[in-house]
């Protein structure tokens, strides 16, 4: 294990406020991202999960400014903290933002065939990301990116250096992608599913190298990924999004001891974990993800929820729990992201009064809420 | 105990590989290589193992969408490799599949009702009359509503194609299905979804599941049975209860030890598999698995493993071997023993290199 660095009280090394990225398409304007607030302290790790569509590939790019037109960073601030200045990545000229990125932000995508180009060697590409950041001669940017293939422990480092992707495995492009993401000695790495490509072995080992460097590096790490298994094993802290909106965030720990949001909370109840011997049907979160042209209104999960408090006549799945006077429904307005213990936020008018909270496994062995 | 619906025996599929101008073989792609389980009638056997492993082209190889190079292949006595012309047709029609894409597999310019009832004009099975009925049922018993029979698949999400997928199969009413990684491609709230639709499918209809999947704890929730695929060939097999439980063969323990859980009590010491796995074009020698085994010796580089059975209970590893014998059979003793041993072995090198 581990150990995790304390928590710094200065500035963190990245402050996400507000952030909305929208889509205009002919079909409207897509809200993809919508008042995103996060923040990463230097040499943590920060988990962020949720299914497709939710928000968390869009809002990694949006920090990257490399969200494609017709999307645009409509409204906020991406305050990153570097060098003892602060720049708002939201705002920041582009050329400006090309020696961030890259440079003092590395990133990992998820389909290492693609994000590699097939024409260069291995050791080509990862020298030209050095030759673009830093001062340097070839030799030394070669002799750099030998060393960062043995950083990352790939097998034969000097002949892979003359490599093309394709000669590689899927394990061995990842690690690629890794030694060039930490070539210029970035301080965040955004890695965006950067194992669901691999096989469990496979990402296994990724996963390992990724904490190793990070407690070497002291590399803050952004990690993307719908899989709760992975950000409970290498996160140390997560925001959970759903339909352009964090709707959870906590310390792992704390999340994974005590989750609150009925979304969350149906995700741990919904995957069978080994071992564990299920009867009956899993539980099932009803419905599907809603396309952002169609958000609901008020809380975005309440038509999924089991615990939804509407006006009687409106309670379509039958399910909902009648609402007690003065309480406001769910459908009606857009439930803050309060703080319900230190450091755990949730989007939800109702998490204080679900019941006293439940582990994931208790979760996963059956136990939800009363 | 009623006979197997499916039985396969030493189940080879080779792919050849050709080069050069006359595009002469020069070697084979041992994909399959030497499998042989049975699946009894309404069971499930669950089958996993990483890319490559060779466990699409087991499936494959049963319904004959890939002609397999030797061993048997029996479903309700019949031989299937034998099958020709309209017996083979037949066939078919009671063994159907079910692929991991469902935004690949089904056709975009056709319609629900048209994609469903496809097998049913192939098969020439109903009237056009009754055809609609059918289609209905189909999509009814997969939660599909009669509004969707007009619509294309775009119009549907990744949980709801798979279902139109699921009705296709369904509809030539089928005795058994190939579900070939049916959930990997949905998002998570929604796999739940399927997989309770595929087991209560199961039970009312007395379908016979072959269900294939990299997807260890699904597969445990599915499965009466699990067989783990290394390298074209059968490490393990067992009861999914006997093998959750007790996984004696060291590549099912690094497995199970891989998948990330949200369980800190469950979390076992990961053993972390050094390399690659070989390519099947070249597979080595002995014991497959040998060169990535925390545990191989030089008896596992040299021969190859032969299966030591127990009740529930069946694995391809020396190691494994010996301890059972040492433990008189005892597989808990055994899977303690080896369990005990990969953690001391299975310690990842520390690296050496400091960044500048």
């Amino acid at each position: 294990m581990i150990e995790r660095p304390p928590h710094p009280r200065h500035a963190p090394l990245l402050a996400i406020k507000n952030l909305v990225t929208a889509f205009h398409t002919p079909a409207g304007r897509i809200p993809a991202v919508d008042g995103v607030s996060l923040s990463i302290e230097r040499g943590r790790t920060l988990g962020i999960v949720g299914e497709s569509g939710c928000g968390k590939s869009v809002t990694a790019m949006s920090v990257l400014r490399l969200v494609a037109s017709p999307g645009r960073i409509e409204a906020g601030e991406i305050l990153f903290s570097s060098g003892g200045t602060t720049l708002d990545l939201a705002t920041l000229p582009e050329p400006a933002m090309r020696s961030v990125r890259g440079g003092r932000i590395g990133m990992i995508f998820q389909e290492p065939m693609t994000s590699l180009n097939p024409v260069f060697t291995v050791g080509d590409q990862i020298a030209e990301a050095v030759l673009l950041h830093r001062r340097v001669s070839r030799e030394a940017a070669r002799a750099r990116a030998l060393e960062m293939l043995q950083l990352v422990r790939l097998a034969d480092p000097r002949q892979r250096l003359d490599e093309y992707p394709h000669q590689l495995s899927g394990g061995m492009r990842q690690r690629v992608m890794i030694a060039m993401a930490l070539a210029c000695d970035p301080e965040l790495v955004i890695a965006d599913e950067p194992t669901t490509a691999l096989d469990v072995t496979i990402q296994a080992q990724i996963l390992e190298l990724l904490s190793e460097l990070r407690a070497r590096l002291g590399t803050a790490i952004v990690l993307i990924t719908h899989d709760l298994g992975v950000v409970a094993e290498t996160c140390d802290d997560v925001a959970v999004m759903y339909a352009g909106r964090v709707v959870e965030q906590a310390p792992a720990a704390e999340l994974f001891a005590r989750p609150r949001h009925p979304y969350t909370i149906g995700l741990l109840a919904a995957r069978p974990s080994p071992g564990m011997k299920h009867s009956g049907p899993l539980r099932t979160i009803p419905g599907m993800v809603p396309l952002p042209q169609h958000f609901p209104a008020g809380c975005r999960f309440h038509p999924r929820c089991a615990y939804a408090r509407l006006p009687g006549a409106e309670s379509g799945s039958g399910r909902a729990v009648p609402l007690p006077a003065g309480e406001l429904p769910c459908n009606a307005a857009v439930p803050p992201l309060h703080e319900v213990a230190p450091g755990h936020l949730v989007r939800c008018f109702h998490a204080e009064s679900l019941g006293p909270p439940r582990s994931a496994q208790e979760i996963a062995a059956g136990g939800l809420f009363p | 105990m009623t006979a197997p619906l499916v039985e396969v025996e030493q189940l080879q599929t080779y792919f050849p590989i050709r080069r050069g101008l006359l595009r002469r073989v020069v070697g084979n792609v041992q994909a399959v290589d030497g499998v042989s389980f049975s699946i009894a009638r309404g069971k499930t056997l669950g089958l996993v193992g990483e890319s490559g492993c060779g466990k699409t082209t087991v499936g494959r190889s049963i319904l004959r969408l890939v002609e397999p190079t030797g061993g048997r292949v029996s479903f309700d006595g019949l031989a299937v490799r034998d099958l020709r012309g309209r017996d083979l047709r037949n066939l078919r029609r009671r063994m159907q599949v079910v692929f991991q894409d469902p935004y690949g597999s089904l056709n975009p310019r056709m319609t629900v009702r048209a994609l469903i009832e496809e097998g049913l004009i192939i098969h020439g099975l109903c009237s056009a009359r009754e055809r609609v009925d059918r289609v209905v049922r189909a999509m009814e018993r997969t939660g599909l509503s009669r509004q969707a029979l007009e619509r294309y698949p775009h119009e549907f999400s990744g949980g709801q194609r798979q279902r139109i997928a699921i009705a296709r199969a369904l509809v030539l009413e089928p005795d058994f299905l190939v579900l070939d990684e049916p959930i990997s491609a949905l998002d998570l709230s929604i796999q739940a979804q399927v997989v309770n639709l595929l087991i209560e499918l199961r039970e009312q209809l007395g379908l016979t599941y072959l269900f294939i999947s990299h997807d260890l704890s699904v597969v445990e929730h599915v499965s009466d049975e699990v067989a783990v695929m290394y390298l074209g060939r059968i490490v393990e097999q067992a009861t999914a209860a006997a093998l959750y439980a007790q996984p004696l063969h060291p590549y099912t323990l690094a497995l199970f030890s891989a998948v990330p859980t949200v369980d800190p009590a469950r979390r076992r010491r990961r053993i972390v598999l050094v390399g690659d796995v070989p390519s099947p074009s070249n597979p080595p020698r002995g014991c497959r698995f040998h060169p990535r085994c925390p545990l191989a010796e030089s008896v596992c580089r040299e021969v190859d493993p032969p299966m030591v059975s127990l009740p529930e209970h069946a694995v391809h590893c020396h190691v494994a071997a010996r301890e059972l014998a040492r433990s008189g059979g005892n597989a808990s003793v055994a899977a303690a023993t080896i369990a005990t041993l990969l953690a001391d072995r299975a310690t990842p090198p520390a690296a050496t290199l400091s960044p500048s």
